[in-house]
């Protein structure tokens, strides 16, 4: 690649690019960028499917004792429709728009391993698409997101479905720890001289977390998933209560990965509200370290409440009275952040953008999933609620309400520097309300039946239980969403064509990503920044008030003052998707392995393309040594 | 072209805003997470070992493992650390040719240890320990079994260390790439440490 | 730049010998102890300090993260408390479960 020699107060020349065009661009691009965007698209694509699955399940809820769908087809939907969303929309959405504004935002021209990054875009597709693969292939899973043992053991589930469901997410789970390795040591070490922790954005701060969160909880999902395979495949009893094995250890396992999991699917969110919040209230963020550090607080004692999912297990009262409380413990520094956001809007000059309302509609959301989830941390209140509608109301707010609200805030903030055109507000405006009304009329009614006893997992129920008004009405709901999400697919296409150009700094933001061009170019910066302040971009733009507050002006942060770094961009390669497509081929030969033929020719192939692909990848590092002289 | 005189600098090089070198950081966190991994398996292992003991198919650990072939497994992979550690020394004085020698010897130890362990494997399994006979087969392979595994991963990553450095002799990056693999190497020596001590000692 | 470009000066091969002719002594107490007549309470409780040392000797000089990077120090002990905290929730919360599964 080309390399370009920068001096100080000099801008160096963009480097030659020899990226190819069209899709073999894409398919071998290291530029985290395009990565972020193939991530957020593939997510996008798997919230509509996700979307579909649901509103299949709220026809056959609609009315009672609906023969809309089958049984069996009903399971596969709740649990590919709890997969999906958790795994292939929102955290996906959540690392595509970390990994298009992450560098962006710390002054970095890329991802510290953008090889790295490739693989695991190309892993977390490939690993949804096995999953997919499993509805012509037998069935789906048909077990619940949570996939409980017993049921999950051969003769209950006796399709492939189970076995998807592990290997597929096996994919994607080394997908993300290896997108969080990523995150972590960009955050950590590629930052723009000046740019301490002190000083960097909440969304990169709540980006690390969850790359800590991640690498940390992802490998007991990953050992339950990996026992729970040799159960069905290799003969082991490690979740088979008839043979001395234990249903309650899955649980244990499955939820010391799965809590610190939802802090994941929001934490991100939160970062991205404490970034729009400050610009469209033309105020700095309200105690700047109380939402780093509460993040931090959420992030260690999410590792300590994965039992509050278990109540209706019996663990005894010293255990229920330990995760209880945790529980209760964890609500506080999320009530930090909450008043934080708050006092942020608070006196604040407000521009009701779509994002900024998207962002409020967040809070408002998020503080009725909180609410709700204190209620179920209480044992006593849980033994009642449990398994009901009730929880599914509580997760809906928190993720939906919460995760999906907040990313679309992201979406119309950041859409302007991805694409270098702005969405269009009136329409982003109609879908907001159109969004935030047909939300609760779909979610809230499910509080009531909850309460009224009204159990989730169950495909039909009898008319006369009090539940029919109510199920109609979230069906409803549900459509109306529907509709929301189309208003916004719409207001997608119409914008990239028509959309009014942006320029580099729509929002008069104060982060770095906001001072190059939209979309910006292949290698970021011309200059890397030099940052002496939270706010760099608010101090170039008003200098009057630049600093952090403290009088003393700050020198401007887009006039390097330091020897510029040459632009560095590593070359297109093709070996992390070869890598993915041998992984995954390998994984097809581990779910065969009960028809050995099949099974070791494509392990066989399988090994040979991560072999073929490792080497080189071993030869693409040299060559795109820093040190190398070219 | 001529090349900035900080090949440090941020963006450009692998040493970041943090004064460490990225790659190395970004091992040592995965160390981290694999630290979880077999935090993970060893749990269930001793989850389950008591109830293995009273179940009516119980099979006792300490009938079926062997303290003497263990403590030569053991042997092995302590020297195999020693001898990664050996070799990276070597490396970073120059001495290439002591450096092929002892990481050569390191993989070779690694593969000594690892037909050790299929020779465990195919006793146990001659005395009818498998993974289905009983919670002490099925805890007991699938642990010791994926420590394997990883020994080699670790193996063939040494192993792609060694051919790079045969093809590339003048890389700046060779004692870094040495580092890394040997990184791994030992935190799958740290592993048997501990599954030496708890599983076969206690 | 600290860390890394600072700490060029690396331990002698002698030093490597020496740390690993002690974690050998160390295996074969270990093993030793194991024969001795001694209450099983305490067995356990010597083997796991002896775990200890040897896997610190491990850590500290084989991987060098004595006198390295703080943030590398961080990014180990960190999860390796959070694994030992795991196992012993575990074990807490599954030690009056033997009944229930056996
Ligand atoms: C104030 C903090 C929170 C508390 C105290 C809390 C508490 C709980 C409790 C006790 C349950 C188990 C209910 C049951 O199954 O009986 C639960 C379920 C759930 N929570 Fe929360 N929660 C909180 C925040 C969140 C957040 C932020 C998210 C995600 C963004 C989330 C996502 C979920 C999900 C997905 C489930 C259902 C899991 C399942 O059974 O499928 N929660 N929550
Ligand atoms: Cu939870």
């Amino acid at each position: 690649m080309a390399i370009a020699q920068g001096h100080v107060g000099h801008v160096s020349a963009p480097p030659a690019t020899t990226v190819p065009a069209g899709l073999a661009g894409w398919l071998s691009t290291v530029d985290h960028k395009r990565i972020g965007i193939i991530y957020m698209l593939a997510a996008f694509v798997f919230f509509i499917i996700g979307g579909i699955e649901a509103l299949l399940m709220r026809v056959q809820l609609g009315t009672p004792e609906n023969t809309f769908l089958t049984p069996d087809f009903y399971n596969q939907l709740f649990t590919m429709h709890g997969t999906t969303m958790i795994f292939l929309a929102v955290m996906p959405m959540n690392v595509g728009l970390g990994n298009y504004v992450v560098p962006l935002m710390i002054g970095a021209r890329d991802m510290a391993f953008p090889r790295l990054n490739a693989m695991s875009v190309w892993l977390f597709i490939l690993g949804g698409l096995m999953l997919y693969f499993s509805f012509f292939a037998g069935g789906a899973p048909n077990v619940g997101w949570f996939a409980y043992a017993p049921l999950t053991q051969k003769p209950y589930s006796p399709t492939f479905g189970v076995d998807y469901w592990i290997l597929g997410l096996l994919l994607t789970g080394v997908a993300s720890i290896a997108g969080a390795l990523n995150f972590i040591v960009t955050i950590l070490n590629m930052r723009a001289p000046g740019l301490s922790l002190n000083r960097m954005p909440l969304f990169v701060w709540m980006q690390l977390i969850v790359g800590f969160i991640l690498v940390f909880a992802f490998p007991a999902l990953t050992v339950a998933q990996i026992e729970l395979l040799f159960d069905r495949h290799f003969g082991t009893r490690f979740f088979v209560p008839s043979q001395g094995g234990d249903a309650v250890l899955w649980q244990h396992l499955f939820w010391f990965f799965g809590h610190p999991e939802v802090y994941i699917l929001i934490l991100p969110v939160m970062g991205i509200v404490s970034e729009t919040l400050p610009t469209f209230s033309r105020k700095p963020i309200f105690g700047y370290a109380f939402v780093a550090f509460s993040g931090v607080a959420i992030g260690f004692l999410g590792f300590l409440v994965w039992a509050h999912h278990m109540f209706g297990v019996g663990l005894g009262p010293l255990a229920n009275a330990f995760f209880a409380g945790a529980s209760f413990l964890i609500a506080v520094p999320t009530g930090v952040k909450i008043f934080n956001w708050i006092a942020t809007m608070y006196d604040g000059a407000l521009s009701l953008t779509t994002s900024m309302l998207y962002s409020i509609g967040f809070i408002a959301m998020f503080i009725i999933g909180g609410l709700s989830g204190i209620t179920l941390a209480s044992p006593p209140v849980d033994l009642q609620q449990t398994d009901s509608y009730y929880v599914v109301a509580h997760l809906h707010y928190v993720l939906f309400g919460g995760s999906i609200l907040g990313l679309f805030a992201g979406v119309f903030y950041w859409f302007p520097k991805v694409t270098g055109r702005m969405l269009d507000e009136r329409l982003g405006k109609v879908q907001f309300w159109l969004m935030m009304i047909s939300f609760n009329v779909t979610f809230f009614p499910m509080h009531i039946i909850g309460t009224d006893g009204m159990p989730r997992r169950i495909y039909t129920y009898e008319s006369g239980m009090g539940w029919d008004l109510w199920n109609l009405v979230a069906t409803v709901g549900a459509f109306l969403m529907a509709a929301s999400v189309l208003l916004f697919l719409w207001n997608l296409m119409v914008s990239l064509r028509r959309g009014a150009p942006a320029g580099n700094d729509p929002w008069d933001a104060a982060t770095l990503e906001w001072s190059v061009s939209s979309p910006p170019p292949p290698h970021n910066f011309d200059q890397i920044p030099v940052v002496h302040s939270r706010r760099p971009l608010w101090d170039h733009k008003y200098p009057e008030h630049a600093g952090d507050g403290h009088g003393a002006s700050a020198p401007d942060p887009l006039v390097a003052g330091f020897e510029q770094p040459a632009i560095h961009l590593p070359s297109p390669t093709y070996h992390p998707l070869i890598l993915g497509v041998g992984l995954t081929t390998l994984f097809f030969g581990i779910l065969y392995s009960s028809i050995p033929p099949l099974s070791i020719s494509l392990a066989v192939v399988g090994l040979a393309l991560v072999a073929f692909a490792i080497v080189g990848w071993v030869r693409d590092s040299h060559k795109d040594s820093p040190y190398a002289a070219h | 072209m001529a090349h900035s005189s900080h090949p440090g600098r941020i963006g450009t090089a692998n040493v970041g805003s943090l004064g460490v070198d990225s790659r190395k950081l970004g091992v040592w966190t995965f160390i981290g997470s694999e630290a979880l991994f077999f935090a993970a398996l060893i749990t269930t292992y001793l989850v389950f070992a008591p109830v293995n003991m009273a179940r009516a198919d119980a099979q006792n650990p300490k009938e079926y493992l062997d303290i003497w072939l263990t403590s030569v497994l053991a042997a092995l992979l302590l020297a195999s650390s020693l001898t990664m550690v050996l070799a990276l020394a070597a490396v970073r004085r120059g001495d290439m040719k002591l450096f092929r020698v002892w990481l050569l010897a390191t993989v070779g130890l690694g593969f000594s240890f690892l037909g050790g362990q299929v020779y465990e494997f195919t006793e146990l399994y001659h005395h009818g320990a498998t993974l289905s006979s009983s919670l002490f087969g099925t805890t007991f392979f699938v642990l010791t079994g994926f420590h394997g595994t990883h020994v080699l991963i670790g193996a063939i990553w040494l192993l792609s260390v060694f051919f790079k450095v045969q093809r590339y002799p003048d890389s700046p990056e060779t004692v870094m790439d040495v580092e890394l693999g040997g990184l791994y190497w030992h935190f799958v020596d740290l592993v048997w440490v501990v599954i030496f001590t708890v599983i076969y000692l206690i | 730049m600290a860390g890394d470009l600072a700490h060029e000066a690396h331990e002698s091969t002698r030093f490597y010998w020496m740390v690993g002719a002690v974690l050998a002594a160390v295996t074969i107490v270990e093993v030793a102890i194991t024969f001795l007549p001694l209450p099983h309470e305490l067995i356990v409780a010597v083997l796991m300090v002896l775990m200890v040392v040897k896997g610190a000797g491990v850590v500290m000089y084989f991987m060098h993260l004595k006198g390295d990077a703080r943030i590398l120090q961080a990014v180990f002990v960190v999860p390796f408390l959070l694994a030992t905290v795991m196992i012993l929730l575990f074990l807490l919360l599954f030690s009056q479960h033997v009944g229930i599964a056996g």
